[in-house]
């Protein structure tokens, strides 16, 4: 089932100094459910822009994006009700403790009220939350805001979610059991859109890879099709082939 | 039924805003605590002042005391707070004077031909410097003395004559105070009240207003809120909402306790003055008060929200906002100490208009055209804000943060800056 697709999407930025600026020039993909879908690229290739217009935050300048069948202009809430959207823009509100925070999410995103408390309780044992719930974030140690972030990404139990570079900052045991937690959540037939700049996370993960350079989307296949493709073995090596030919 | 988004996010801001110490200070503590703090600090230190004043002795030097009027200088030598100084010549004792060596000097000469029926009568000339308190308060000491003593030696003298004795005093002025305790009391109230509520309203929009804006940007909440399943609309209709609330709820919280206050620490401390001072209000205030502090509320968190926006940090965002907490402050200034009331023409200057409506409803003056006049304006104002804020939600370099937190920037890029029409066709904002 396709989730997301998404159709010459484009974004350009005025800046007074350097003018227009296109930070992603007519990117065309489709997501499916049960998938991790990898956009894989350098610092400033255009990946959290994308990312930023699929939730909304952005508005594309051109092209067009939908999650779930609904368009990313037209209804710009629906799309949020259906993307958990994790990054290290989203911030946890300090002064909440972990447990307001996840009932907090659960609510304003629209889950069924009847059901929030047992869901909150659910994601609070699933992500050993139990020993901190009922302290404020500004409290908590970086792995522990990790667990409250992934929990308040899904706790309303978004067909989509999109992780943007979440393993940045964080220590060996944390990014592996970051990337634990995206398995999990792909077997439960999630729909993944995961970002990153690390090729050994993309190598892991992802079940289908978009290279994307210059704002610009330069292949989209599996890891196997992107071997065949460039006769090359390591997505290092696959990726910097497609920078060369596509700059 | 589904729960209302902004209830919800109102809540969250609510929250979190009553575990914010410097919020609880600003909104909650300070307007509770600061009549009481204030007020009783103020009197300690003037009763303190005053003592230190009074221990102190007030050098005097008389000169031309006639013969038979020698026990004058007894007079003022029993009176320990006076210290009489010798000097050759009054021009002498003047120069000392202007040196500061002494307070006061006495000048006494015979009253002569100008007083024909009372041989030995006198006239007092009293010379000190005003500007210094020392010889102002020498002045009032050795006056009191000297009259004192002119009343006894001219009871003496009538008797002696056989005059009696209204018909030597001649006339003497009485003042007697029409207005009562309670007058006082609302006197006083009408001029410190409206300036206290619209400084604690202002102080309690300050803030929040920076704080959830330019706050989340800083704790990079902003974007969070931003992929929340609720409208933009709904964002700032809560924010908004949380800022008026704290605002009023400062504004409230320092009338309850001024009223609190008045009576048990004001009221004796003033009652020592010799002042007979009542607090009260006319029934009718309140209304007019609680409807005051709410458009107050509402204004200054509109304005403050506004600017405060386009910050990028706390810290930017205090140095956008303080100029308009002073700027609000400064039309507080006309009609401050005077007997004027709401007028057309003072019902259109925004916070003025508010501050007079409520210093008239103290003194239980309801001119209510001119009151639905204030309510007007300010309610105008507060709808023309929201239109800005309604517009400028919908550039989304506005809502990412762009312009490097300067409104003006923001203002000249958006209209003539380079890219401005490209900006303006592709800038906008979803909702």
């Amino acid at each position: 089932m396709i989730t997301v697709q998404v159709e010459g999407l484009a974004k350009t930025f005025f800046d007074e100094a350097r003018g227009a600026i296109h930070a992603v020039d007519g990117v065309s993909f489709e997501c499916r459910a049960g998938t991790i879908f990898g956009l894989l690229g350098a610092n400033g290739a255009g990946k959290t822009t994308t990312l930023r217009m699929l939730a909304t935050i952005l508005r594309p300048t051109a092209g067009r994006a939908r999650v779930m069948g609904h368009d990313v202009v037209a209804e710009p809430e629906v799309v949020r009700r259906s993307l958990g959207f994790y990054s290290a823009s989203t911030a946890l509100y300090p002064r909440l403790t972990a447990r307001e925070t996840l009932e907090f999410f659960a609510r304003v995103n629209r889950y069924p009220r009847e059901r929030v408390g047992a869901r909150v309780d659910e994601l609070v044992e699933r992500f050993g939350i139990d020993r901190f719930e009922s302290v404020r974030v500004e409290k908590l140690s970086s792995g522990m805001k990790q667990k409250v972030s992934i929990a308040r990404t899904v706790v309303h139990d978004p067909p989509v979610l999109v992780f943007d570079e979440p393993t940045v900052g964080l220590d060996v045991i944390n990014a592996l059991e970051m990337q634990d937690v995206i398995r999990a959540l792909r077997a439960e037939g999630k729909t993944i859109i995961f970002s990153t700049h690390v090729m050994s996370e993309a190598e892991k993960l992802c079940d289908t890879i978009v290279i994307i350079h210059g704002g610009r989307l330069l292949a989209s296949g599996s890891l196997e099709e992107h071997r065949r493709a460039t006769g090359k073995h390591y997505l290092e090596d696959i990726f910097v082939q497609y920078v060369r030919e596509g700059g | 039924m589904a729960e209302s988004p902004v209830l919800i996010l109102l809540g969250r801001e609510l929250r979190s805003a009553v575990r914010e110490r410097s919020i609880v200070v600003n909104s909650i503590l300070i307007p509770v605590f600061l009549y009481p703090l204030l007020l009783w600090g103020l009197f300690t230190a003037l009763t303190v002042v005053d003592g230190l004043a009074e221990r102190a002795r007030s050098r005097v030097a008389v000169h031309g005391v006639p013969e038979a009027h020698q026990e004058l200088l007894d007079s003022l030598r029993a009176l320990p707070a006076i210290e009489l100084v010798e000097s050759t010549t009054v021009e002498d004792a003047e120069r000392q004077l202007r040196a500061g060596e002494l307070d006061l000097v006495a000048d006494l000469e015979a009253a002569g031909a100008s007083s024909p029926g009372l041989a030995e009568n006198f006239r007092v000339r009293l010379l000190y410097d005003r500007a210094l308190e020392r010889s102002r308060r020498a002045r009032a000491r050795a006056a009191g003395v000297i009259e004192r003593y002119r009343e006894r030696w001219l009871s003496r003298r009538v008797e002696e004559l056989a005059i009696p004795r209204a018909e030597v005093v001649g006339f003497r002025i009485d003042p007697h105070s029409v207005s009562t305790g309670r007058q006082l009391g609302t006197l006083v109230l009408s001029e410190v009240l409206p300036l206290f509520i619209v400084v604690m309203v202002a102080l309690g929009c300050f803030i929040p207003a920076i704080d959830t804006t330019a706050g989340e940007r800083e704790r990079s909440t902003w974007e969070t809120t931003l992929i929340l399943a609720a409208s933009r609309r709904d964002v700032v209709v809560a924010k908004y909402l949380y800022v008026t609330a704290l605002g009023f709820v400062a504004g409230a919280l320092n009338v309850i306790a001024m009223f609190v206050t008045m009576a048990p620490v004001v009221a004796p401390i003033v009652a020592q003055t010799g002042e007979d001072f009542a607090f009260s209000l006319p029934v009718l205030a309140f209304p007019v008060m609680v409807l005051g502090t709410f458009v107050l509320a509402l204004f200054f968190a509109a304005a403050m929200m506004i600017l405060a926006a386009f910050a990028r940090t706390f810290k930017e965002g205090q140095g956008m906002v303080t100029p308009v907490f002073w700027l609000a402050l400064v039309p507080l200034l006309f009609g401050q100490g005077s007997e004027s009331t709401l007028t057309p023409a003072t019902a259109a200057i925004p916070v003025a208009n508010v501050a007079m409506m409520l210093r008239d409803a103290v003194r239980g003056v309801y001119q209510w055209p001119l009151i639905a006049e204030t309510l007007a304006v300010t309610l105008g104002i507060v709808v023309l804000c929201l239109l800005v804020a309604r517009t400028m939600l919908r550039f989304e370099d506005f809502l990412i943060g762009a312009y490097d937190g300067s409104f003006w920037r923001f203002l000249r890029e958006r209209t003539f800056g380079r890219g401005a029409a490209s900006r303006r066709r592709v800038g906008r904002a979803l909702t």
